[in-house]
């Protein structure tokens, strides 16, 4: 019985302290993931990427806003989103204390402004979004760059006539055996 | 899922279990003086069997929750709270809520794992119903695919009031005119995609991102010599795979810079 007890005694307690004590996470730990609202350029990768559809983005034409929004009851915390994103706006962290009372506090939402097309006026890309890719062209640099840049605030309607007119004007300037 | 423009009659949509008024002010009485233990009986109304798994692990020694008194029981007659795991889909639905009826009131009900909350991954499945709260009074939710026995003993912590719940729902709206910062804008665009591409083959996406942000950021002082404060980070790195990475990335950088 003696040897029972000191053998129990060497073997030591396995047990956690949690909830007593915070509980002691590895790095590799996925837990709740978190929004940065300054880096997030609402592209909608993340909402695309999510299998169980737990990230939304809610585009909402008369307000001119366009909604991140996660469900965590329906994250399965794969870190989709965050492999998916292009600006580490969405990171999953050890943060695992989310048992909720009420299903409405899982939710948590984001509102974005959209920006209107320089040519015919309508909302057409999250302001954010392509404020980022200018400023990611400007970067790049180079004529190719500079060219994408110019078109940057066209949506892709105007973008395609934008695209046969020049087109059409260049093949009537070859017709005319002007150009080239 | 059912498409939006099908007419309401023709989908069924299943009657939830209203609570009276009654059952409810004795529920709040007793989780305001529980002082005995709590009997947990568990329901699986369609579940992947990984939420029965990680409420098994809870019960193993390392979080013991049966030193809160938790206990799982084999009956509903025994229960004093209810864990639904998993949709509820289209067979579980009656002894679901069979099992409800069979547990004495007061009693708690537990949505446990994404799919007890909201359908989890399966939410749209065509014999799947939801969450446990489109047929009976949730108390408490657990989100998790499936929660960890932490989690668990969290969720039970708030089910009972002995913490307070973290989580809320918040609706933010953007800062009027906020920029996004170009990430590590100090290094050349084309140099930085490349090496995010390298680091992401050989480490996959998610590894490849964190290796590729501690050489870049390695690569950023510009007072020091940078081949020499890459060598120190290779040189610094326990897992060989790592260093491995971290040389293959060097190579790259220098096949840019000066070859």
């Amino acid at each position: 019985m003696l040897k029972l007890f000191k053998e129990i005694r060497k073997a030591g307690n396995a047990t956690v302290q949690y909830p007593f004590a915070p509980l002691e996470t590895s790095p590799g730990t996925r837990g709740k993931p978190e929004h940065d609202e300054m880096h997030c350029i609402a592209c909608g990768a993340c909402a695309v990427a999510c299998p169980p559809d737990a990230i939304s983005m809610q585009t909402d034409l008369a307000a001119g806003t366009t909604t991140w929004g996660i469900n965590y009851g329906r994250c399965i915390f794969c870190g989709r989103c965050e492999e998916a994103c292009p600006v580490e706006a969405i990171k999953l962290s050890q943060e695992f204390e989310l048992a909720v009372m009420s299903k409405a506090d899982l939710e948590e939402t984001c509102a974005y402004e959209l920006a209107r097309c320089a040519a015919c006026g309508k909302y057409f890309a999250p302001r954010k979004e392509v404020d980022y890719a200018k400023r990611l062209l400007a970067h790049a640099g180079g004529p190719e760059a500079a060219e994408a840049s110019d078109s940057a605030d066209i949506c892709l309607e105007c973008k395609r006539k934008a695209d046969a007119q020049h087109a059409a004007r260049h093949y009537e300037a070859e017709k005319k055996g002007g150009v080239r | 899922m059912i498409s939006q423009d099908m007419p309401d009659r023709l989908q069924f949509k299943p009657s939830k279990v209203e609570l009276d008024d009654k059952v409810a002010e004795a529920k709040a009485s007793l989780l305001k003086s529980i002082k005995r233990s709590v009997y947990v009986y568990r329901v699986d109304c369609g579940g992947c069997n990984g939420c029965e798994i990680e409420i098994f692990a809870s019960i193993l020694p390392v979080f013991d929750v049966e030193r809160f008194g938790i206990k799982v029981v084999p009956s509903p007659r025994h229960a004093d709270v209810l864990l639904y795991t998993g949709a509820v889909t289209r067979a579980m639905l009656q002894p679901a809520r069979r099992a409800y009826d069979a547990a004495p009131d007061p009693k708690l009900v537990v949505s446990y794992g994404a799919c007890g909350c909201t359908g989890g991954i399966f939410y749209d499945n065509y014999c799947v119903w939801g969450g446990t709260d489109k047929i009976l009074p949730v108390d408490v939710y657990i989100p998790g695919c499936p929660p960890t026995p932490a989690q668990t003993v969290y969720g039970f912590a708030v089910a009972l009031g002995l913490l307070e719940q973290k989580l809320h729902e918040t609706h933010h709206v953007e800062k009027p005119g906020s920029q996004a910062p170009i990430l590590h804008a100090d290094i050349p665009y084309k140099l930085r995609v490349s090496l995010e591409r390298d680091a992401r083959l050989m480490a996959g996406y998610r590894y490849g991102r964190d290796l590729v942000d501690d050489f870049m950021e390695a690569l950023s002082p510009e007072d020091t010599d940078v081949i020499g404060s890459i060598d120190a980070l290779i040189a610094r790195q326990q897992d060989p795979r790592r260093a491995e990475i971290y040389g293959a990335l060097k190579q790259t950088l220098l096949s840019r810079v000066i070859g």
